[in-house]
């Protein structure tokens, strides 16, 4: 499903020239649940923006079934970001004068979805990660860092993409809030046959994945 | 939930910065319709002026200002080339005289009053007369001084419409109007000084030595004009044994195009020894006060379009930079620029709209206010300029008896000068509008092109 060959990103800094990501080379099958560890600073981010589209590498490959990212337009890049590809972040990233269920309508809007249905699909979502009635018409002030993280959640898995990039989803969680959202996340890919590649320093979290990647100083040092 | 109800939805994010935007943006478009209605009003006024100013040039004799300064009069070969000047349609002319007690029977209706003794302080043979308390017979002196009237003005005219004040027709009260062209020892009189003389139609008096018939009372409610008398031109130049001599023509040009090549071509012709002026040039000087508050409006409708320009787009670049996560998170789940772009163009339109609608609403209450100021501080101008510019006519001369349309028409410019009436128009608002629209589009350029910049992945990599 996911083939990355020989991946190398480089950002020219006014120090010099910084390799992020150096001749990467993985890949994962569809409905894999895959994490990728690492310190900071390692090219964790750098990699999910290279795999949401969202940068281009400087050399390498990165295919997606079969098409090969780095080879879009910015207008297919885009397509490509609200069909294909949901983001799950840390800080949530929810649009914070958008009720909850607004937030879910937006990423529908992205995709494609007719307005006529955006709202009952948006509150269906909703109500599959856990939140209630009540709850989707709140915006994101008014609801836990759990409740805005399923909203997340529910936002990213909105147009069924068949990849999920979440940047430690987690992070903001306390343990327990972040194992329910794990289960939730874990669920999804098993249900629903969904790619997910999560980003995380929470080691028991990547301990319970298909696939776990190290990446230390730009380079993928371990497989598991 | 779409582009247009977001960016709606956007703009009444926080309340407290939207409304001050709202209110810079307001004040700044109602500031930009009142100035347009104000240029528009001084303007309408200026073409109105200008357009009353009529087709009618003066010629005076140099050096004679009605019956002040001195030098020669225009000869009938002047009055002749000036008739025969291309574009000159008509001419009236006017020799004035005055008299004295000696001269005639009559008395004038004007008492000398203070004013009068200090002009009357030089002797009837123009020998300025000493003080009365530095003459060997000072007591006699003033005697005489108390007793003295002041004399009577004579017009010798081809046109006794000259002497109308509004430059209209003579109001004749009684009797009838005479024939300038003739050299019939008849006269019209002033109301005021026919009363003084009990004078009536059909009634006669001597001047010159003549009996002369008064034809008809005229009346113009100016005291000093009312105690005129008005006889044909060829009599006066008769009786004060001037063949030919007039002190003014007023020329009237065919096409108000051709009353600055005619100006031109009199004064080649005629050289140094006559002064011409043209209503239309002093209105053009009158009206130079509206002109600079039609240039300060313009500049006041720029300059407040420029402002709220800047406002709107001072505005939008901060709530870009403000939200540049978000506008990166916008685009990583899928939106495309176009959308993004639209939300906040739509977002721009809409505090703009709202400060339109409050700004104009604005600018209709203050329009009107502000045209009155602007044109009175005009007219206070303009007034001065009169003044300054033509004094000598204005001040001087028109005591000393200058009848003649020509100031009086300027009387009346100077009226339409001071009434500029403030009028919104539909073009005016419209045009208002288009500004508004046009500082919309404007402000959410760069904003639009700064958001186009923003990549997602520059934000994310901040997470």
């Amino acid at each position: 499903m996911l083939a990355v060959k020989n991946l190398t990103k480089t950002f020219n800094t006014p120090g010099g020239d910084v390799m992020a990501l150096r001749d990467i080379n993985f890949a994962v099958d569809r409905g894999q649940f895959v994490s990728i560890i690492g310190k900071s600073g390692s090219g964790k981010s750098t990699l999910l923006s290279m795999l949401g589209a969202l940068d281009t590498p400087t050399s390498g490959s990165l295919e997606v079934d079969g098409v090969d990212l780095a080879k879009l337009s910015s207008r297919q890049q885009t397509s490509y970001r609200a069909k294909t590809i949901g983001f799950v972040f840390q800080q949530y990233n929810l649009i914070p004068n958008l009720s909850a269920l607004e937030n879910v309508m937006l990423a529908l809007e992205f995709g494609g979805t007719k307005p006529a249905s955006r709202r009952d699909e948006a509150t269906r979502l909703l109500k599959q990660v856990g939140l209630d009635e009540q709850e989707i018409q709140r915006k994101p002030t008014r609801l836990s860092g759990g409740q805005q993280q399923r909203v997340a959640i529910a936002r990213a898995i909105a147009n069924s993409p068949a990849l999920i990039l979440a940047d430690e989803p987690t992070g903001n969680l306390d343990s327990e809030t972040g194992q329910k959202i794990f289960d939730l996340l874990h669920k999804l890919s098993r249900s629903k046959n969904t790619t997910i590649i999560a980003v995380t320093h929470d080691l028991d979290i990547a301990g319970k994945t298909d696939k776990t990647f190290m990446l230390k100083d730009g380079k993928i040092t371990t497989k598991q | 939930m779409n582009v247009v109800s977001r960016g709606i939805k956007n703009a009444t994010r926080s309340p407290l910065r939207g409304g001050a935007i709202v209110l810079m943006l307001a004040i700044s478009i109602g500031l930009v319709l009142s100035m347009m209605v104000a240029r528009s009003s001084v303007q309408t006024k200026i073409n109105d002026v200008l357009a009353s100013a009529g087709t009618k040039v003066t010629i005076n004799a140099a050096g004679i200002n009605g019956f002040a300064g001195g030098g020669n009069p225009l000869t009938a070969d002047n009055v002749t080339t000036i008739k025969n000047t291309a574009h000159v349609a008509s001419i009236s002319s006017t020799l004035t005289d005055q008299l004295g007690s000696t001269d005639t029977n009559l008395q004038s209706s004007l008492e000398l009053g203070s004013f009068g003794e200090r002009q009357n302080r030089f002797s009837d043979g123009s020998v300025p007369t000493p003080p009365a308390d530095s003459t060997s017979n000072g007591s006699s002196t003033t005697t005489d001084r108390q007793t003295m009237r002041s004399r009577i003005n004579v017009t010798g005219t081809t046109n006794p419409n000259v002497a109308s004040v509004n430059g209209g027709t003579l109001v004749i009260g009684s009797g009838k109007t005479i024939d300038g062209n003739s050299s019939d020892l008849v006269a019209l009189i002033g109301q005021n000084l026919a009363t003084k003389n009990n004078l009536s139609a059909g009634s006669t008096f001597t001047a010159y030595g003549k009996t002369i018939t008064v034809n008809g009372i005229y009346s113009t409610d100016n005291s000093f004009t009312d105690n005129g008398i008005i006889m044909p031109l060829a009599t006066v130049q008769n009786l004060t044994g001037q063949p030919g001599a007039v002190t003014s023509v007023v020329a009237t040009i065919d096409s108000s195009e051709n009353v600055d090549s005619t100006v031109s071509a009199l004064k080649s012709k005629l050289g140094s020894s006559v002064d011409v002026t043209s209503e239309a040039a002093q209105a053009e000087n009158s009206v130079s006060a509206l002109k600079g508050i039609a240039s300060l409006s313009l500049a006041g409708v720029i300059g407040a379009a420029i402002a709220a320009t800047a406002i709107i787009l001072l505005a939008m670049i901060l709530i870009v930079r403000e939200r540049r996560r978000e506008i990166g998170v916008l685009k990583a789940i899928g939106g495309s620029n176009f959308k993004v772009i639209g939300q906040f163009v739509v977002e721009s339109l809409t505090i703009t709209i709202i400060g339109a609608v409050v700004g104009l609403a604005l600018g209709v209450l203050v329009s009107g206010p502000m045209t009155t100021a602007l044109a009175s501080s005009s007219s206070n101008s303009s007034t001065v300029i009169i003044s300054n510019g033509s004094g000598s006519t204005a001040t001087v001369a028109r005591p000393a008896g200058d009848f003649g349309g020509f100031g009086r028409g300027l009387n009346q410019l100077r009226t339409n000068i001071t009434n500029v009436t403030a009028s919104l128009t539909p073009q005016i608002f419209l045009s208002a509008m288009g500004i508004t629209l046009a500082v919309a589009i404007i402000g959410s350029l760069l904003p639009a092109w700064l958001i186009a910049r923003i990549r997602p992945a520059e934000v994310l990599r901040t997470e």
